[in-house]
């Protein structure tokens, strides 16, 4: 590998090294798969003679191009093509990622990596024996993000296999397998046992490959490492970790099995479930902080899943402990997107605030993010379960979080496009003439509707429930889940204990900046009728006179602006939508949790939506996230975004978290760091729940959104997810450079 | 509350005007005419009409819209006379493009403090307040005082920024109510000083030494501006007046009072775009902003008088 060199090398200059092969790695999916608007995976490419590359739907619903293993044809059990049900999706499962080579970098203490996403093998993704044609209509109409189908979005309690170890996860399912003798629960034990058969035969062979590689390579410390590997990795086959290292490398392997499985494999609390190993091997004197600190981001170049440092226990107390900053050095260090969340509140360790905003002004790079452990655990109480709970629930995914091993929520999968709701409003008055247009029966309109969309989510959820286990079980979340292994059910079915399903808006700068332009140039104002309005908007504002009004809609003072009719909009809106959300369960008594959320799918959504009154044109993209639209105000100011963000949470723990960009002239002075401290508390005092923060290069920005090769490993915190900016469409590229450059 | 004078901005999240999170309200009207300006916006006391053609798409409403024929078309192109222009303000009520802009208006103090209130928990956490710059805020006495003032009510840190040239019962008026005094002092040379700025310094240096002698916390700053002040020489001689004023304050305050501290900040050219908006000549063209280099190198003369001076 290197010669006859033997310089000894050091943590900086490995990581240096994993990060250009990761960057490599980068470039050859942009070469072969193109832009991607979601989370930085690191999936590497099949070898070029395996290789080919399709499109399918990725685990949050969008089309997305893929590369998949040719050698892979999956084995059906259905008419459709499709692989549905536990045993069918186990052993498919199990004959893909047994012809998965094993990845090993000499340059890593862990070994690793994937190349095939088996969603992408398993098409189509919905049974269509189970049939929800019924809700088709509404789902069309309202261009509902249903949720049917969705996967993952929960998360595990890593510390199960960490205790167990795969030996000790099967051994469970073959008790449990004499326990529960139906057969749904049969079913479900042998599609987990190919699935751990699976991940043990592969951890094997990367024992075998690190084992071969040590006798070729000639340099001693990276000989060393990978003999290290081979002997980690046999134990790892069976038993469960004994040392840091090794806990780093098994949790390595389930993320990976679960990206592989269904992009699934959120982290959660890594500085709790990790810090048992951290502290007893530096007890025994086996593990350095530079140690532990390299093996982390060892972790974090192969899987960049979320996770959350610091924040109560059950009592309240804050867990903050060494690790916590550990981790948030790891990130640091390595500079690529790493999804890590900041705890912020009352009783948490103020200096890991401090530190996380001190690396924030520092990299550049939008990592941290920041959590508002007090809000969010609070909200969560107003569900009527015990606030304890809602202090256990940890972030895992761009916006959520979920009670380890113990709660299914198909966070951030569900959403409800505000605009469409609100263009389909703005129909049906004008088209009922038996109603006299005003903003007050807009409203009545825009309500019946979003009450509609609701309760269509609610059904298909119901619908999603009845049947996800019979066509795309969670066989890799079930295994460190509390409930699945012993009961003999699925996740998705029974498997666990609590079940409170998400269901996000998109779209509130969008509609509450309509209803104010409606209301001053139409109403108040009389500059058009409302069938003047109605012109423009099915034309698409066309002509002179059609821009000069889009224009003159957009003067109108905005959502953000600060004690403006839009703003009181924007707080009904989201109050309203509450309020529809939490009126009722699903009509078969899941509990749903509101969230203002659009991800990065407002591109997506925006295309389902025509012209809207706020002077946007038809097709471009809806507003982000409970934010103000950019340009809400002539001085952007920070602190006006923070107060509109804060006062349209919906409050019962699911977030509506504020993205923000600052002014890339702050300085790394004590002084300026202490200022956006500040930011960040009084926002979650006043409400906040969530904050994904940038501190831009704005000249690099503007010279990579012309050219992005110029800076190809430019990371920004695109909304929940960090990502190469380069691998973001040309459209999310303009949305990130629209945020910083709002007109004056 | 109902005292109103015109303002030409307020920027909230403003982080280079005084400690922690602030509000900055700019008065519009100022009585030096330096021709480097960074807020020549802020020099008429009255409210200006802006002019972007850059944005204008000659939909031609501002010249039905003008009683005073301001406005005209010729073969789709719009032309704006400004000699024309009585501020009659209709154009820019018509103008959604936002190319014509109306620069100031008058508020009342409760408006003012309706805005500068919406972040006062931003104050608290961060230890910032209310900041009043321009223009020249001292030129609008009772209304700067009334603001100020209303602030100490709701025990917000409260800071001004001024050139110095006004007359001293304007700024005598305003500091009971003012916790910081952010103060230009851009020559000691008073003919290079009017030549630079249209104003002679005899007042401005007269109110910073008896500011000196009030006890209230002071930052004297130099706008590094080639050509007119950066040789050291002409620093040390503003260095050495700010010992002089500590001197002052210390023979003034035996128990010691507030600090004074010096700040040198570079001139740069980001306002250029704003003069032909306003219609005015930019005349700072041909300078070039002063290097890192030739600012450490000033800094370090400044320090070399014994006085605590750092860049900004």
């Amino acid at each position: 590998m290197m010669g006859s060199e033997s310089k000894e090398l050091t943590f900086t200059e490995r990581i240096d090294m994993l990060r250009a092969t990761k960057m490599r790695h980068t470039e050859e999916k942009w070469r072969e798969l193109g832009c991607f608007d979601m989370d930085d995976l690191p999936i590497m490419l099949p070898p070029p003679e395996s290789r080919k590359v399709v499109r399918v739907v990725s685990g949050s619903g969008l089309l997305i191009v893929d590369a998949m293993f040719k050698e892979f044809t999956p084995k059906t059990n259905h008419p459709s093509g499709g692989i549905f049900g536990a045993r069918d999706c186990g052993e498919n499962f199990r004959t893909l990622i047994d012809l998965h080579p094993p990845y090993i970098d000499p340059m890593s203490s862990l070994a690793g990596g994937y190349m095939a996403h088996f969603s992408a093998y398993r098409q189509p993704a919905w049974n269509p024996d189970f049939d929800f044609s019924p809700l088709h209509e509404d789902h069309e109409k309202y261009k509902l993000h249903h949720g049917i189908g969705a996967v993952q979005h929960f998360c595990q309690d890593e510390a199960i296999g960490l205790t167990l170890g795969w030996g000790g996860i099967l051994a469970n399912i073959h008790h449990y397998r004499t326990v529960n003798l139906d057969e749904e629960a049969q079913e479900l034990y042998d599609g987990l046992e190919h699935m751990v058969l699976g991940i043990q035969n592969w951890i094997a062979r990367h024992a075998a490959a690190a084992a071969e590689m040590a006798k070729h390579e000639e340099h001693p410390q990276l000989r060393q490492n990978l003999t290290e590997l081979a002997s980690m990795n046999d134990h790892l086959v069976n038993h469960p970790p004994r040392t840091f290292r090794e806990a780093c490398q098994w949790m390595l392997y389930y993320q990976l099995a679960g990206k592989m499985y269904n992009m699934g494999g959120s982290l959660g609390r890594v500085d709790q479930f990790l810090f048992p190993f951290y502290q007893e091997d530096k007890k025994r004197g086996i593990l350095t902080d530079e140690e532990a600190i390299f093996h982390l981001a060892c972790h974090f170049i192969m899987d960049t899943s979320y996770t959350q440092l610091g924040g109560p226990d059950a009592s309240g107390k804050d867990t903050t402990n060494a690790l916590s900053f550990l981790v948030l050095e790891a990130a640091h260090r390595l500079k690529v997107p790493v999804n890590v969340g900041v705890s912020v509140g009352k009783d948490v360790d103020p200096k890991l605030l401090r530190r996380g905003v001190e690396i924030l002004f520092e990299d550049r790079t939008g990592i941290p993010k920041f959590l508002g452990v007090d809000r969010t655990s609070e909200g969560f109480a107003r569900n009527g379960l015990p606030i304890e709970l809602g202090r256990q629930r940890a972030y895992s995914g761009c916006h959520w979080c979920a009670i380890p091993g113990r709660e299914y929520t198909v966070n951030d999968c569900v959403k409800v496009n505000m605009a469409a709701v609100f263009e389909v409003a703005m129909k049906d008055m004008m088209s009922d003439r038996s109603i006299k247009p005003s903003v007050d029966a807009l409203w009545r309109c825009f309500e019946k509707h979003l009450r509609r969309s609701v309760e269509t989510i609610a059904k298909s959820l119901d619908f999603h429930m009845d049947h996800m286990y019979r066509v795309f079980p969670e066989l890799h979340l079930d295994l460190l889940c509390y409930g699945p292994i012993e009961k003999g059910r699925d996740a998705s079915h029974g498997g666990v204990e609590f079940y409170n399903l998400c269901v996000d808006a998109a779209g509130l700068a969008t509609v509450a900046d309509s209803f104010a332009a409606v209301e001053q140039r139409v109403e108040r104002e009389k500059r058009m009728t409302w069938d003047e309005l109605m012109h423009f908007l099915d034309t698409n504002w066309e002509g002179e006179a059609g821009e000069r009004t889009r224009r003159m809609m957009k003067a109108v003072p905005r959502y953000g602006s600060g004690g403006s009719r839009a703003d009181t909009f924007g707080v009904n809106v989201a109050q309203t939508f509450t309020k529809i959300v939490k009126e009722k369960p699903t009509p078969h008594g899941f509990n749903m949790i509101p969230g203002i959320f659009s991800w990065a799918a407002n591109i997506a959504m925006g295309k389902d939506v025509d012209s809207t009154p706020n002077g946007r044109l038809s097709k471009s993209p809806i507003s982000h996230g409970p934010n103000p639209d950019p340009g809400f105000r002539k001085d952007a100011a920070p602190t006006a975004l923070a107060i509109a963000v804060a006062s349209v949470q919906p409050g019962y723990g699911n977030t509506a978290p504020m993205q923000i960009e600052l002014d890339p002239g702050l300085s790394k002075s004590d002084e300026d760091i202490e200022k956006v401290v500040a930011l960040i508390r009084t926002h979650f005092e006043m409400g906040g729940t969530q904050i994904n923060m940038n501190i831009l290069n704005k000249k690099a920005i503007l010279e990579a959104q012309k050219d992005p090769t110029l800076h190809p490993d430019l990371v920004v915190r695109v909304t929940g997810f960090s990502a190469y900016f380069a691998s973001l469409s040309p459209e999310m590229r303009q949305i990130v450079v629209d945020r910083i450059i709002a007109e004056e | 509350m109902n005292t109103a004078d015109v303002v030409f901005n307020i920027q909230r999240f403003s982080l280079h005007d005084g400690p922690g999170i602030r509000t900055t309200v700019f008065l519009k009207g100022c009585s030096m005419r330096c021709f480097w300006c960074h807020n020549p916006e802020g020099q008429h006391p009255e409210p200006e009409l802006r002019y972007f053609p850059e944005r204008c798409i000659a939909c031609g409403q501002c010249v039905l819209s003008c009683p005073n024929h301001a406005h005209e078309m010729h073969d789709g192109t719009h032309a704006f006379l400004r000699e024309n222009c009585e501020l009659s303000g209709l154009c820019v009520e018509t103008c959604f493009s936002r190319a014509l802009q109306m620069e100031g208006r008058a508020m009342t103090v409760a408006q003012v403090m309706d805005e500068v209130l919406s972040d006062k928990a931003f104050y608290e956490s961060s230890g910032g307040g209310v900041t009043l710059s321009g223009g020249e805020p001292a030129l609008s006495k009772d209304f700067a005082r009334e603001i100020l003032e209303a602030c100490k009510v709701h025990r917000l840190h409260t800071a001004i920024e001024t050139c110095g040239e006004v007359p001293w019962a304007s700024l005598e008026a305003l500091l009971p109510f003012t916790d910081l005094i952010m103060m230009d002092i851009k020559h000691l040379d008073e003919s290079k000083h009017q030549r630079a700025t249209g104003q002679p310094n005899d007042r401005i240096l007269s109110n910073a030494r008896r500011l000196a002698s009030s006890g209230k916390t002071i930052i004297v700053r130099t706008p590094i501006v080639p050509s007119v002040n950066d040789t050291e020489e002409e620093i040390i001689q503003i260095a050495t007046f700010v010992r002089e004023l500590i001197t002052l304050r210390t023979s003034a305050h035996q128990n010691g009072n507030g600090e004074i501290r010096y700040e040198l900040l570079a001139f740069h050219k980001l306002a250029a775009g704003k003069y032909p908006s306003l219609g005015l000549e930019y005349k700072a063209h041909d300078i070039e902003p002063p290097t890192k280099e030739k600012m450490t190198s000033l800094l370090n003369a400044a320090r070399r008088c014994g006085i605590e001076a750092s860049l900004r």
